[in-house]
């Protein structure tokens, strides 16, 4: 009996961080569909810079909005992250996060897989890593309004895990919030 | 007379009658005792299996920096050998960058990967890419994790501990048939063999046979000290049997094989067929060939005597002997004997795989994760994140320059020591650890135990806690100038800068840059030392220093390992990411225990932190650190800070790439004056290190509303690449107003890499 119960636990948590893993779709590529799709480049970009440098502009104007960052999933980075959210989905948490590790070796800079794990942490019932990997995306993210966007969600969603709903809706409110993939 | 006579006679028997009854009664509680020895010790560590300690695994995906001789070490290294993939597991085929391999089952810590061939594409630096057999793409691939020790999580002995299943039937029947042939018959004792032996020892002159069972010699190993006495030999012989009497022959065989003793690894011993397997061939015992197997059968009677790196002839006819027991004993046919006794010995070159500091820091995260009830158990696997090539090199880079400054150094009488760490910041994960220069020894760990005062490794605290005030910018001037304070005990305090020079008003990244102590006393007092004290806190020092004015300038005394712990979330953008050397652990089921998991927390401003770190690139651009460059690939960007304590009795340093952070410190035990700066002593070794970790340019995604501009490196103004010839890039908050230099228009740097580019010529120049 006790048996069932652990299983059913998991099971539930399982679908739970499922759910909670498909409301952002990483897995989905961030070009705009009014776009053609960028050309996957052949050359490997080396550990540790996942995405090319953005150019500074020559003389930032307060109005105008930061260079455009996109953050993308490499092919190895994205078979990870299947992996992880199959896992999830048989309720073995802990094998994702693990796995969610390994990403995070391959490309320690892109707030993608942060926030990815930042959600796990949320199926965990551990919204005070959340906050953690929420902020690192964060931080990470600056100049993709889209993966801020993300990481915003996740930050909000991780502090109103811990009863700071104030905070919250002032994540909430930043004008990078507003963006959607 | 003839009545006293009978009387004394009478008296005389019951005297021996009761002597001999009391002898009997001894005997059975001395049996009854020492039954109890037998079923209590051998049950005991009967069971108690080490838990597996295994390094991080290599993961290989397309732009994996890994070349193809890289990749063919690896694998050796987990004693893949070159073949035929399709014969089976454990074989690799090599045509020059193209691999095939025939991937063992491994048990990972998130999957269990079954036998597979695949295909590896390698490059002239990384791999280019991946196939499964049918030729279908594979994103990522990793190899299997290297075992790099056996540690009882609570005692700490280093064992290969085998379960029954893993005794190959070449072993099992060959040790019987060459140490007990008579095992499956007797009962702990063997009285025809005693004959045998002593008919053999008598016709030979001298003891030429022991005539031990495999029980007693195991009885001998656990329970009894060397001496040869009648009085222990009977010990033994009734511990034998008691041991017989309760454990099958299968359970005595196997803790036999675990137990005995095969030779000595300088203060290491050898115990068990499973050690002394990975000890003298590298390779897991299943993968022995007969000749092998034969030597190690071989090693039983006399380890020291044919010890086989010392002594190659002897062992080599021992081994010889070995095999034609075991072809009389029909194990194996004759002509496999002697194609074996035509090999090789086949030893792995000695040293390498043995990392007891690391195993060292494995113990103590293990006591610190996880309970000690569920550390208790058998059979734990331990999934670390030691990477063996960051090991091996920072192994290699501390002995060689220990040496060489030795040799350089005019003491005679002691010789230099050090300690490395290095850690993947983002993580938090521990790749390297070496304790000290005998790096295959157990002793003192001076990577976790040396607590030194830290010099100006400090002083990124004090910049970091200057900048999180918004007061401060990396073009500020600040005061080098002579300062004397009046302390809590009524003494005074006059610091001085390492070279007795007063540079005046200074950039503070280049106070930063050049470790300028007065310039940095009156920033930090400016701040307010609460204010550094609570910065050190929360970047990662358990213990909150002692407020006093000296801690600007390092006399707060840290391990290496807090050192790191510190650096860590400077070199994470303002992150706190709890050091680990443990990944996970799992249970003889292949279930997760239960840990306590921290991973990252914001400690620091993350925009604050940015501007330090491209001051910090300065260091060893411009500063004190720029002896690196000349060690590490050209354009590679590293950020870091020298450290020196008074009388030069410690050299740090404490650095980071996008990749790796490495914490060096020299120095000697005994604390006197080593007369090596940071600079001289610990950053050489330090970009050693870097170097052969193939780390990736320290480049931080720039926070927002942070923007580059170029200042004078020496007066601090607003200027740009062209215009002056100490042009620097710094990050300052959008907008900062910032004095120009009279006649450089000021523009910013069109690009990152325009600007990095433009800066490295202008410090070559």
């Amino acid at each position: 009996m006790v048996q069932v119960d652990h299983s059913l636990k998991r099971l539930a948590a399982g679908f739970t961080a499922a759910a909670l893993l498909s409301a952002c779709s990483l897995l989905a590529p961030h070009t705009p569909s009014s776009q053609p799709p960028t050309p996957q480049t052949s050359s490997p970009q080396p550990p540790g810079s996942p995405a090319p440098l953005p150019s500074l502009p020559p003389a930032p104007a307060p109005q105008v909005p930061p260079p455009a960052r996109e953050n993308h999933l490499s092919a190895a980075t994205r078979s990870l992250v299947t992996q992880a959210r199959t896992q999830v989905a048989h309720g073995d948490l802990p094998a994702a996060s693990s796995t969610l590790d390994r990403a995070l070796r391959i490309e320690p800079n892109n707030p993608l897989l942060w926030i990815e794990l930042g959600r796990l942490r949320l199926a965990e019932s551990d919204a005070h890593q959340a906050e953690g990997c929420g902020r690192k995306a964060l931080a990470l993210a600056s100049g993709d309004r889209i993966a801020q966007a993300q990481a915003g969600r996740l930050l909000a969603d991780a502090l109103r895990g811990q009863g700071r709903n104030q905070e919250a809706r002032q994540v909430e409110s930043q004008p990078f919030m507003n963006s959607s993939p | 007379m003839a009545r006293s006579k009978t009387h004394r006679l009478r008296k005389l028997l019951v005297v021996v009658g009761v002597a001999l009854a009391a002898l009997v009664v001894l005997a059975a509680v001395w049996t009854v005792y020492l039954d109890r020895v037998v079923t209590r010790d051998f049950q005991g560590r009967l069971w108690s299996v080490p838990a597996r300690v295994y390094a991080e695994p290599l993961d290989l995906y397309a732009g994996a920096r890994v070349t193809a001789d890289e990749l063919e070490e690896e694998l050796r290294r987990l004693h893949y050998r070159s073949g035929d993939p399709a014969a089976g597991a454990g074989v690799y085929r090599r045509h020059g960058g193209d691999f095939d391999l025939h991937a063992r089952r491994v048990r990972f810590v998130d999957e269990l990967r079954e036998p597979e061939i695949v295909s590896i594409h390698a490059g002239g630096d990384s791999i280019i890419g991946l196939r499964h057999a049918d030729g279908t793409e594979l994103p990522v691939f990793r190899l299997d994790p290297l075992l790099v020790g056996n540690v009882f999580p609570v005692h700490g002995e280093d064992r290969i501990v085998l379960s029954p299943d893993d005794v190959p039937p070449l072993l099992r029947l060959g040790v019987k048939a060459v140490e007990d042939r008579r095992f499956d018959e007797h009962h702990g004792v063997d009285p025809y063999g005693i004959l045998r032996a002593l008919w053999a020892d008598l016709r030979a002159g001298r003891v030429i046979q022991g005539g031990s069972t495999l029980t007693q010699q195991l009885v001998k190993n656990y329970f009894l000290s060397d001496e040869q006495t009648i009085g222990r030999k009977a010990t033994e012989a009734v511990m034998a049997l008691r041991l017989e009497a309760h454990f099958s022959k299968n359970d005595i065989l196997v803790a036999y094989l675990n137990e005995v003793y095969l030779g000595q690894d300088g203060p290491r011993a050898i115990h068990g067929f499973g050690l002394g397997s990975e000890y003298f061939f590298a390779k897991p015992l299943a993968e022995l060939d007969v000749g092998e197997v034969a030597l190690l059968i071989g090693l039983v009677k006399g380890p020291s005597y044919y010890d086989p790196r010392k002594h190659a002839d002897r062992a080599r006819a021992r081994r010889n002997v070995v095999l034609q027991e075991l072809a009389d004993a029909r194990l194996i046919d004759a002509a496999a004997a002697k194609r074996a006794a035509a090999e090789p010995l086949g030893l792995r070159p000695p040293g390498g795989s043995y990392v007891p500091a690391y195993l060292d820091l494995v113990r103590r995260h293990l006591k610190r994760d996880y309970a000690e009830a569920d550390l208790a158990a058998a059979g734990l696997t331990v999934y670390t994140t030691l990477n063996p090539r960051a090991q091996a090199a920072a192994e290699q880079s501390l002995t060689r320059h220990l040496s060489r400054l030795d040799a350089a150094s005019r003491v005679r009488d002691a010789h230099l020591e050090g300690a490395i760490i290095v850690a993947d910041p983002n993580s938090g994960d521990v790749v390297a650890v070496v304790g000290g220069r005998a790096v295959g020894a157990e002793g003192f760990n001076r990577a976790l135990d040396a607590r030194r005062p830290i010099g100006s490794l400090v002083k990124p605290a004090v910049y970091l806690a200057a900048l999180e005030t918004g007061r401060y910018n990396a073009a500020t001037m600040l005061d080098d100038a002579p300062i004397t304070l009046k302390l809590s005990d009524g003494s005074t305090w006059s610091p001085q800068n390492y070279t007795h020079e007063i540079y005046g008003r200074v950039p503070m990244a280049r106070a930063l840059a050049e470790s300028m102590n007065l310039a940095t006393v009156r920033l930090g007092l400016d701040v307010g030392l609460p204010r550094v004290a609570d910065t050190l806190v929360s970047l990662g020092l358990e213990t909150r220093p002692t407020l006093n004015p000296s801690l600007l300038l390092g006399t707060v005394e840290m391990t290496p390992l807090e050192v790191v712990q510190v650096y860590t979330t400077l070199a994470n953008g303002g992150f706190r990411a709890r050091l680990r050397a443990v990944q996970a652990v799992l249970d003889e089921q292949g279930r997760p225990l239960k840990s306590f998991k921290v991973q990252v927390e914001a400690a620091a401003a993350p925009a604050a932190v940015y501007q330090l770190d491209r001051m910090l690139t300065l260091v060893t651009a411009r500063g004190t650190g720029r002896g690196a460059s000349a060690r590490l690939p050209p354009g590679t960007i590293v950020a870091g800070k020298t450290g020196t304590s008074s009388d030069t009795r410690d050299s740090w340093f404490a650095g980071f790439t996008g990749t790796y952070l490495a914490v060096v410190w020299v120095g000697y035990d005994d604390n006197r004056s080593t007369g090596l700066t940071g600079a001289a002593g610990a950053l050489p070794v330090w970009a050693d290190v870097i170097a052969s970790v193939k780390s990736a340019s320290y480049q931080p995604v720039p926070p927002e509303l942070i923007e580059d501009r170029w200042i004078g490196f020496g007066d601090g103004l607003e200027t740009t690449a062209g215009c002056s010839a100490d042009a620097v890039a710094v990050a300052v908050p959008t907008g900062t107003p910032l004095p120009g230099k009279p006649g450089c228009a000021s523009s910013p740097p069109n690009s990152l890499t325009d600007k990095i580019k433009s800066w490295f010529k202008s410090t070559i120049h």
